[in-house]
């Protein structure tokens, strides 16, 4: 079942000029459609201003499509009396984990969520306990998440949405702030979920290593969705990607040039693992 | 020169005065606040004392951390002095063009440095000793009555808490952009008054952007966690009174009644 289901999406920001009349809009999302089904690993690839942030905030409904639909488990975002249910449902993880922290204590930070929506107060507790132990952060429940690491305050982030137990969490480019080992410990959270739980993840991302584990990846330019398919299939195009001035992961660009220089590998190659069997096919490397 | 500033910094312990009910806190401070007005003598000062200095010790705070607290106002407290020294009439045991010092200025200017040592101490063991949502839940609870006379009690409650949580991270900014612009050759120590209040604009202009920019994440994702005000909301740690809410009551009341008496009595 669909849990995400965005169709025709087309969003303006309005902007007025010096003299009060209204600019032409210019389309933040063109005419997007994708969709997730439940349980799935989706990827959102993009770089600067290319409409990928908006989209996220669509799926929250904290903006709603010009034209265009969107569905959250079914329910439309345009229509107010879902937007709590579809909050509820879609939670998401902004960039700044500083920004989006509002208690001193980490377990009041997780409880304010189901707080919101009125969850009872053992009920609280337990769903504050769970949540940090799907993180790996409840040994410090009691710290204040100030002086947490940038990867730690992104964990208790979204042990906040997780606490609110959703179907689905979008996480907009949470990993841009944080040092490479905070980056593995969120993406490896992010994998256990969507693993263990079932919890449909949406990662919109500028960083290639971060997509490879996805299930399907949708590239973005200009607010359109330009690509879309499978990891191996958007990274065995490699010409197309650098157009888009996107990288490849390094083994996939490797893999690429020595298959322009003449050796036979197949396309989508995207872990050393993976290369290193394609070229022992290859007879190319030295018998030891 | 920010990173001193305690008043409003939660210091973790585990303690009876942490425990205690943030009602009974608030109510506290309030009534130890008032009788340091009430009193009119040093004599007053000594009950105050042990009552805050025996505070400060259940807390469990370390006194080093609470008399930081205090450092950044010490000009306040200066200025406080320096006018009480020469505008309280009486007999004038100094004076020279249009200063007078009188010995009851000099009473008045330690008097007041005292009030106000003992005022900011107390405050801040407040906030030092109750996290920003307990203060915010007893605010909240404790003024509820409010509400009728249409006063968003619990719109003000969250704010504050919120205003307390970002006071760490905004002193760190403060530093990062005057180290920024430091590097830039922007000089904040030398000259006199004025030119180095004009020399804080480059340092308050990106702070100032930068908390817009920060109150505008913000909201928006207490918008995505479904923050919709106080209607339909529960509570993790609900406040309900326990036996040592009671006693600290009666204690705070006692300790009222003693200052009372003894402003009564004049001594």
């Amino acid at each position: 079942m669909s849990i995400v289901e965005a169709k025709n999406v087309k969003y303006a920001y309005k902007s007025k000029d010096e003299d009060g009349k209204e600019k032409e809009p210019v389309f933040a999302l063109d005419d997007v459609s994708i969709d997730a089904l439940e349980g799935e690993f989706i990827a959102i690839l993009g770089h600067n201003g290319s409409g990928k942030s908006t989209f996220a905030k669509q799926l929250n409904a904290l903006l709603v499509p010009d034209e265009g639909t969107v569905f959250i488990a079914g329910m439309d975002t345009s229509e107010d009396e879902h937007t709590l249910e579809i909050r509820k449902t879609a939670g998401m993880v902004f960039q700044n984990p500083d920004n989006q922290m509002v208690a001193s204590v980490v377990e009041e930070e997780v409880g304010f969520g189901p707080e919101n929506i009125g969850v009872p107060t053992d009920e609280i507790w337990e769903r504050v306990e769970n949540a940090l132990n799907a993180v790996g952060m409840y040994a410090y429940r009691e710290s204040n998440p100030s002086r947490l690491s940038g990867g730690q305050k992104q964990r208790v982030a979204i042990a906040g949405i997780l606490a609110m137990l959703p179907k689905c969490i979008v996480l907009d480019e949470p990993t841009a702030m944080l040092d490479p080992k905070g980056r593995r410990d969120v993406l490896e959270v992010l994998h256990r979920l969507c693993d263990e739980q079932g919890v449909t993840i949406i990662l919109i991302t500028h960083n290639m290593e971060e997509v490879i584990g996805a299930d399907r990846i949708f590239v973005m330019d200009k607010g359109k969705v330009v690509i879309s398919g499978t990891p191996a299939e958007i990274f065995s195009n490699v010409e197309e990607m650098q157009r888009l001035r996107l990288d490849v992961p390094e083994v996939t660009k490797l893999a690429h040039e020595l298959k322009n220089r003449g050796i036979k590998l197949r396309d989508g190659i995207l872990t050393a693992q993976e290369l290193v069997e394609e070229l022992k096919g290859c007879n190319i490397i030295a018998q030891q | 020169m920010f990173k001193d500033i305690t008043l409003g910094q939660f210091y973790p312990a585990d303690s009876v005065i942490h425990r205690l009910d943030p009602r009974v806190k608030l109510a506290g401070t309030l009534i130890y606040i008032i009788t340091l007005f009430i009193g009119k003598s040093f004599f007053m000062y000594i009950p105050a004392g042990v009552f805050l200095v025996s505070v400060i010790i259940l807390s469990k705070v370390p006194p080093s951390f609470v008399i930081r607290g205090v450092k950044p106002i010490i000009p306040l407290i200066i200025i406080s002095a320096v006018f009480n020294l020469i505008l309280t009439p009486g007999n004038a045991l100094v004076s020279f063009w249009i200063i007078n010092i009188t010995s009851e200025g000099i009473y008045m200017a330690i008097f007041m440095i005292v009030r106000l040592l003992f005022l900011i101490t107390g405050a801040s063991i407040l906030t030092l000793t109750t996290t920003p949502t307990k203060l915010t839940d007893g605010i909240e609870k404790g003024l509820r009555f409010l509400t009728v006379f249409k006063v968003p009690v619990h719109e003000i409650a969250m704010m504050m808490s919120i205003a307390l949580r970002f006071i760490p991270i905004l002193v760190e900014e403060t530093d990062k952009i005057k180290k920024a612009q430091m590097a830039r050759g922007a000089d904040f120590e030398s000259g006199n008054i004025i030119k180095r209040a004009k020399a804080m604009i480059p340092l308050l202009v990106p702070l100032f952007v930068s908390a817009f920019r920060r109150a505008g994440d913000l909201a928006m994702a207490m918008e995505a966690r479904c923050y919709h005000g106080s209607e339909g909301r529960s509570r993790m740690k609900p406040l309900v009174y326990a036996r040592r809410d009671f006693i600290a009551y009666s204690i705070i009341l006692g300790y009222l009644a003693l200052m009372i008496v003894l402003r009564v009595f004049g001594i």
